[in-house]
């Protein structure tokens, strides 16, 4: 299957705020080692980018997955350490272009 | 592949084997065919091409086949203009998620994107469909329900949010009461905003209203932002026509001028 680009648009959710430095830590670094995890199975990270000023949401991640089963276990793997109850979210998944338009 | 919640009385995981599953392709979409031209004969013809080509590979077009493989494999969906800003909604299934994605493109390519400005909703199955109660029934109307946990169900305990499961049990079982055919639930978070479709067999929006009126009895919506969507089951090969530009009337070149 073609490569997957990944978009992830995110948002602290207020209860987020509520928690202390350390368990925010705690939490960040989970997520962390489930990035890096994607990453050491092929996954390429574009980069983070502030967009709050244009957007509902207050980042972007963009990502190359090598396949929508490897985006699906990125995404699997954040969830099961809780990431969603604490960022709003909306994902994009595409399939890389192929041909000319039409 | 996981679950977003576990199962509940009324609902159970998809048992399949290997670590696929099954892929909505929901849709909405808004005919655009406004050009003469633009969309011909030629496109439809390739577009129920590729449409039957998915049949053969293994997509299930129609809501109704969802609950009855043994069901006319041709494409239907759901008529939504009256209620909605939208012209057609529908549930189609692919064996996969790339094959949703991969499907979805070539459908555009084919003509529909011609045709028809579209939002397609794609994620694995979480649930299987559960059948209402009595006959199995062949509504001629489809509801489905776009949803996302909201901020406090996300702060809620483990305590609370399995009260709340049994409370919407209760809904969901009235449902069934009502004659609603349920196709299961699908987890859509990977590739949009929202987090569940559920879609309906329904035989009108009469039983979609009594229905969504049990919902709120058991406060549903307090830990939900939803989304429903209401239509007449109809099949697509009619829906695809061409336009027919020698019967439109051109008034805007009379007056553009004058």
């Amino acid at each position: 299957m073609p490569e997957c680009v990944w978009i992830h648009y995110s948002r602290p959710r207020p209860h987020w705020y509520a928690l202390g430095e350390d368990d925010q830590a705690v939490l960040a670094e989970s997520w962390s080692r489930v990035r890096s995890r994607s990453e050491a199975d092929g996954a390429r990270c574009q980069g983070s980018y502030h967009i709050r000023g244009q957007h509902d949401f207050q980042d972007v991640e963009i990502w190359i997955f090598p396949d929508s089963r490897a985006a699906f276990a990125h995404w699997e793997g954040l969830c099961g350490e809780r990431y969603n109850e604490f960022f709003a979210f909306a994902n994009n998944l595409g399939l890389a272009k192929e041909g000319a338009d039409s | 592949m996981s679950n977003l919640s576990g199962d509940t009385d009324v609902f159970s995981s998809e048992q399949v084997g290997g670590d696929s599953r099954p892929a909505i392709v929901a849709f909405t979409a808004v005919r655009q065919d406004i050009l003469d031209g633009v969309y011909t004969q030629e496109h439809r013809d390739r577009l129920t091409a590729v449409l039957d080509e998915l049949v053969t590979l293994g997509w299930v077009l129609s809501l109704r086949r969802i609950f009855d493989r043994d069901a006319d494999p041709q494409a239907r969906v759901l008529e939504t203009g009256f209620a909605h800003d939208h012209d057609i909604a529908g549930v189609f299934e692919a064996p996969d998620i790339d094959a949703a994605l991969s499907g979805t493109v070539r459908l555009e390519k084919a003509g529909w994107a011609r045709l028809f400005r579209t939002q397609w909703l794609i994620g694995p199955r979480e649930f299987a469909p559960v059948p209402g109660s009595g006959a199995p029934a062949d509504h001629q109307w489809g509801f489905i329900a776009l949803w996302e946990w909201n901020d406090d169900w996300c702060r809620a305990s483990t305590r609370e949010r399995a009260l709340y499961d049994e409370e919407c049990d209760i809904a969901f079982r009235g449902d069934l009461e009502l004659g609603v055919n349920i196709a299961g639930r699908h987890r859509l978070d990977l590739c949009h905003h929202w987090h569940h479709i559920g879609a309906w067999e329904i035989d009108g929006p009469e039983m979609a209203g009594r229905a969504i009126a049990g919902h709120e009895r058991v406060a549903d919506f307090k830990f939900t932002t939803s989304r429903h969507i209401v239509g007449r089951s109809r099949p697509l090969n009619d829906l695809i026509e061409p336009r027919d530009f020698t019967r439109a009337a051109s008034p805007r070149g009379s007056t553009v001028n004058a």
